[in-house]
């Protein structure tokens, strides 16, 4: 082992920074493309996918809580799928979460460079996005801390400005139109309702990585399972306004197209300060998503080369920084490629199909966490999730509910996704069958696991006793 | 050093109820919100949203039940482990 990869990730984040990684990543799809869910089933259809979507973040949100302070490590949904189910799972998942965040943050550099193109006409969208893409790395690669307190003021400013304009509104400064509510309740009847649910999670996508900072956070045990929860609070009220600030100064045929429907209802309004606030928020928070998405990404990364699904080489901590300098800056070809593939709406509805695998398979890690681990010590978890199993069920039935409505105008999409991921699955199930790679409970100072019968944890119970 | 020991808890607590505030408000934030926005949108689209409302209110109750319940359990980890893990040092 090298004297990098011997180096460990530095341990200073708080839960601002768990917050601001999740909020981050995550409140640029309030400011935009949320609004297709309006397309799809109106003002009633948008708001039921809002609140379906938002239960299952809830759940997701709580397992990856407890998840999260339970393994402190990298990888999140990877690690927690690797120590949980199996390779096969861990690998699809870790592929899943890379392709998630990697593909947004190549989306978010070019929306950056659209809007810095609209305030400078001058500029050319390719080299804005080069450079948006190249900056966020030097950052990520400079350093966690700088990074996330970048994403935390960011991402601050973009939640008041809808903080702002959603009271002044509420106390009656803006004129507001409550007939395009009725106008535009439900267009396309009640399929438009179950139709809308495909992009409900446009709302929240991504607050999972959160807890991808675990190994990075002074005290996981209470920064993972407080940012998170904070930043899950954040984002279902930030999501809450927004529907309504935008369906009351917005017709909803208007709405359902928008690029920007924040921009444009501040717009609509006709106040000055709401127009500057909300565009201002828009290229803010497109910043902060894509500089979460590099983070996390990264993470993913270097928790696949680490545990040797890819190469070795990108699992390196740089000496002076403690990054994982490798993966981050393995994260810039790849951002471009998928910017400049020229399918960049394929590439999200991927990104979205990704995420969705991932709600799957995390309820169904704490699941096995909970059979494998029953105990409640601080060790073990110190973070436990309420009203378990149950919801996790729930959150499980609700991902693959949301998967079934994509296969109304993203058929294809979701055929390549599940087999570009079976394909993963499978492979690496072959691969790691026979490797001598366990998992060392006793190095995270817990038990063996519950169930010897199952054959792999036997395999990996035997390998530590006979250490 | 009894005086340290009393100096210490009392900081904790002291945070602890930051934290626990800092929920809280959320929460209370969340609801308000939540509420007031269902309850104009359903309010003018009552005609349309009568024969399905229930799902709205099933949905936004699981929502806050749930976020509820993990914000006190949130609270109930730090309370236990403020000690152990010098959350506050």
């Amino acid at each position: 082992m090298s004297e990098y990869e011997s180096t460990s990730l530095v341990k200073t984040l708080r839960p601002f920074h768990v917050w601001a990684l999740g909020v981050g990543i995550v409140l640029v799809g309030e400011y935009m493309g949320w609004n297709f869910t309006i397309a799809k089933g109106g003002v009633l259809g948008s708001l039921l996918a809002m609140l379906v979507a938002g239960t299952m973040y809830v759940i997701i949100s709580l397992c990856a809580s407890e998840l999260g302070s339970a393994t402190k490590l990298a990888g999140g949904p990877y690690d927690w799928a690797r120590l949980f189910i199996g390779p096969g799972a861990a690998a699809s998942v870790g592929l899943a979460v890379y392709m998630e965040y990697i593909a947004l943050e190549a989306a978010d550099a070019i929306v950056v460079a659209c809007i810095a193109q609209s305030i400078f006409p001058e500029l050319q969208v390719f080299p804005v996005t080069l450079l948006v893409i190249a900056l966020l790395t030097f950052i990520n690669y400079r350093g966690v801390v700088a990074a996330l307190t970048l994403n935390f003021v960011l991402t601050m400013i973009a939640f008041i400005a809808i903080l702002a304009f959603f009271f002044s509104t509420a106390f009656g400064l803006v004129d507001i139109h409550p007939e395009y509510l009725f106008q535009g309740a439900l267009p396309n009847g009640m399929i438009g309702l179950f139709a809308a649910l495909q992009f409900g999670p446009w709302f929240y996508l991504g607050i999972e990585g959160a807890a991808m900072c675990a190994e990075e956070c002074k005290h996981p045990s209470r920064a993972v399972p407080l940012g998170q929860q904070a930043g899950m609070i954040t984002l279902l009220i930030g999501a809450a306004m927004t529907l309504y600030l935008c369906t009351v100064l917005i017709p909803t045929d208007l709405l359902g197209v928008s690029v920007y429907p924040l921009f444009e209802a501040a717009k609509n309004s006709g106040i000055f300060i709401f127009v500057a606030l909300l565009g201002l928020g828009t290229f803010l928070t497109c910043v902060a998503s894509a500089n979460g998405c590099v983070c996390d990404s990264s993470r993913s990364w270097f928790a696949l080369s680490r545990d040797n699904y890819v190469s070795s080489w990108f699992s390196a901590v740089h000496p002076k920084y403690n990054t994982p300098y490798r993966a981050v800056i393995f994260t810039m070809p790849v951002a471009i490629g998928f910017a400049f593939s020229g399918f960049l709406d394929q590439v999200i509805t991927f990104s979205i199909i990704s995420g969705l695998l991932c709600y799957v398979l995390i309820p169904f890690s704490l699941i096995r966490f909970r059979k494998l681990f029953p105990q409640t010590t601080s060790k073990v978890r110190p973070f436990v999730s309420p009203l378990q199993p149950y919801i996790s069920y729930f959150a499980i039935a609700i991902a693959i509910t949301i998967l079934s409505t994509l296969f109304w105008g993203y058929k294809y999409n979701l055929i390549f996704a599940f087999v570009f991921y079976g394909i993963a699955y499978f492979y690496f199930s072959h691969r790691h069958k026979n490797s001598n790679i366990e998992n060392n409970w006793a190095e995270m100072g817990w038990p063996l696991p519950k169930g010897l019968d199952n054959g792999r944890i036997k395999k990996e119970a035997k390998s530590i006793g006979d250490e | 050093m009894e005086t340290n020991n009393q100096a210490l808890e009392s900081k904790y607590h002291s945070k602890l109820t930051g934290d626990t505030a800092l929920v809280v408000g959320m929460l209370t934030l969340l609801i308000c919100a939540e509420g007031f926005i269902i309850y104009r949108i359903l309010s003018e689209t009552w005609e349309i949203a009568s024969s399905f409302f229930y799902l709205y209110v099933i949905f936004i109750g699981l929502i806050i039940l749930i976020e509820t319940i993990g914000c006190l359990k949130v609270r109930e980890s730090i309370k236990t482990h403020m000690f152990e893990f010098k959350y506050y040092d």
